[in-house]
């Protein structure tokens, strides 16, 4: 019947892997090699680099371990995207290549490369040690291994979603900030480290958070949410991210850092004019040396070109300020309330 | 004529004066009639809402339900601000107890938040709602010698469980509104890459660093202009950009323009009126 041998042709095709190679051993610079396989529907990327390893390539390397999106050994850039090779359908793939037919497999970016598709985690895990992400004790030594730790439902919900990070690092190589300077956090150890301090048995909160607020910390995340698209556990990383500064300027206060300051402006501005006065933005952020110095010849050339914000008593206020004034300071006292209850408990 | 509110974006009325400008030109002959919100307030701009998550559901249930008041869905043209007034109205929509919480506030205003508007993109309004077709009919100098580097910008796609209007891996929309108007776009690896705007004040090299990349590449892949449905995006690309090219050792520039300026211009208007001189790179 001509159905089932469309059925068969659709089920079965030749797909080309346009695979990254480079061993810095031998090879002075990358380059691609390709490799055309007969691929049948429902297989993986990691299946069909498998295959090749075993029967047309054997000098292909790739890391790879449980196939079945658990271990998070196998991320990749799959047509571009940091994925799970294990996850990936060849199908789907084919459907987002550039070329047709042919899906373009490439390591991690932002680790540094070991040859082909493996890349170093050792920059990874050094961030994750030197961020302090592990459970340090409140349990008196004495009591350990004698006492039940309990952790209620609602705690737990808190950093539920955080603990199914596989460590893939993906994330870790969509990161625009971490593109910029690999002495970044990066996303995942922002992950786990918000995981670690929402943690009631974990008793070094402070340290990490003054280590997190520091230079290449929390603060310079660009909100770009790339890492978050790229989970393959589709955790709210961001949510995460954003849940550390707001933790830092309740334990820390709103003029800890520059990052701080700028994001406390919004609020100060919010209450007063409705408005953004985005003249003094980088003074109040940074201080007036540093804008004098870093933004004083842009600010020359946007007052030529008329682009300079308004200083503050041009801002024009939202129309119906006060009585939204009165609002927003309505939810300062709930917020104040809320507070007051979540301490007393 | 399509009635919508228009939600005035603080840049939009300090830095990038020309975004709101350029529009209140083409507006009506593309049948578009946007009532601005002078009533509405800063979103946040993707802070307020961790410095006071509670505030932050406040303000944009107000800017959302200044639209409900009359009954139409509200407009937006920064993506920052698009992504932030979304993500306030999905937390109100998922939470009853918040939104009964801000309700109770907004009386005082006589207002509801009730979750009928639609909170949407300029870009949205203009693929989706004047459509392409429509668009097209009223090109007067179509823009066909012109290649140009589609930079979307993050907050218009990301976090998609927020946006959902395109593809964030492979976003279309404009894309298709630079073919309607004539123009050609180009491959551009980084059209949904970030422009590092949210670290400027805070990690400066890094944000250049990531402006420079996708700078880098408009320039190599010969664009003419790079175009971008955000006033952020539009301020480090344009206004940074010298300093950008500088720190990556990069010598030559690139012209950037609003998608507002880009319809203008193919409607007939001159750059002059669409304010266009006002960008630092010329």
């Amino acid at each position: 019947m001509p159905e089932t041998i469309d059925q068969y042709q659709e089920g079965k095709r030749d797909v080309t892997f346009r695979v990254f190679r480079f061993n810095p051993q031998v090879d002075s610079k990358p380059y691609f090699d390709d490799y055309t396989i007969s691929a049948e529907r429902g297989i993986t990327v990691l299946r069909s680099l498998n295959y090749i390893k075993e029967h047309v390539d054997a000098s292909l390397s790739f890391r790879a371990f449980c196939q079945a999106g658990i271990c998070g050994s196998c991320g990749m850039r799959v047509n571009g995207i940091s994925k799970l090779a294990c996850t990936s359908q060849v199908w789907d793939e084919l459907d987002k290549c550039r070329e047709p037919g042919i899906i373009k497999v490439e390591p991690l970016r932002s680790l540094p490369m070991i040859k082909d598709l493996i890349v170093d985690m050792d920059p990874l895990v050094d961030k994750m040690k030197h961020y302090s992400n592990w459970i340090e004790t409140t349990m008196p030594l004495a009591e350990i291994g004698k006492k039940e730790f309990l952790v209620s439902e609602k705690e737990f919900h808190r950093y539920d979603k955080a603990t199914d990070c596989i460590l893939c690092a993906s994330c870790v190589s969509e990161c625009s900030i971490l593109r910029a300077n690999k002495e970044y956090v990066s996303p995942a150890v922002l992950l786990k480290s918000y995981r670690m301090n929402v943690d009631s048995r974990d008793g070094i909160h402070d340290v990490r958070l003054s280590e997190l607020v520091k230079d290449h910390g929390v603060w310079d995340c660009t909100h770009c949410y790339r890492c978050q698209e790229s989970c393959v556990k589709s955790i709210p990383i961001m949510e995460a991210i954003h849940a550390i500064r707001e933790d830092a300027i309740e334990c820390r206060g709103p003029k800890d850092t520059s990052g701080a300051k700028h994001a406390e402006a919004f609020m100060e501005d919010i209450e007063k004019k409705g408005k953004l006065v985005e003249a003094t933005l980088p003074i109040r952020t940074n201080g007036m040396v540093w804008t004098l110095r870093n933004l004083l010849p842009m600010a020359m050339k946007m007052i030529v070109k008329r682009r300079t914000p308004p200083p503050p008593p041009l801002v024009k206020s939202a129309k119906g300020i006060k009585v939204f004034r009165a609002m927003f300071r309505e939810m300062t006292e709930h917020v104040k309330q809320d507070h007051l209850k979540s301490h007393k408990k | 004529m399509k009635r919508y509110a228009y939600y005035m974006s603080c840049i939009n009325e300090s830095m990038t004066k020309e975004v709101d400008r350029s529009i209140d030109f083409w507006q009506k002959d593309l049948g578009l009639d946007f009532v601005k919100l002078h009533e509405g307030t800063c979103c946040g701009g993707s802070n307020l809402d961790y410095v006071s998550p509670k505030h932050f559901a406040l303000v944009n249930a107000r800017n959302i339900a200044l639209a409900e008041k009359s009954g139409l869905d509200l407009i937006v043209s920064c993506n920052t601000c698009l992504m932030t007034i979304r993500t306030a109205k999905k937390k109100l929509d998922e939470t009853p107890e918040l939104k009964k919480e801000v309700n109770e506030i907004l009386k005082r205003e006589g207002l509801e938040y009730r979750g009928t508007s639609e909170v949407r993109h300029l870009l949205w309004v203009l693929v989706d709602d004047v459509g392409l077709d429509a668009i097209k009919a009223k090109v007067t100098v179509p823009l066909k010698n012109y290649r140009i580097a589609p930079f979307y910008g993050c907050h218009i796609l990301r976090p998609s469980t927020v946006l959902g209007r395109d593809n964030p891996l492979a976003p279309s929309s404009l894309d298709q509104l630079i073919e309607a108007l004539g123009g050609q776009t180009i491959p551009f690896e980084h059209k949904n890459r970030c422009c590092g705007f949210h670290t400027l004040l805070v990690a400066e090299e890094e944000s250049l660093n990531v402006a420079a990349e996708a700078l880098e590449e408009a320039i190599n892949s010969k664009a003419d202009f790079i175009v971008t449905p955000c006033p952020l995006c539009h301020t480090v690309l344009d206004g940074y950009q010298s300093k950008a090219l500088k720190q990556a050792h990069i010598e030559s520039s690139i012209p950037v323009f609003h998608i507002s300026e880009m319809v203008g211009l193919a409607l007939g208007y001159t750059a002059k009126q669409l304010g266009i001189k006002r960008h630092i790179v010329s």
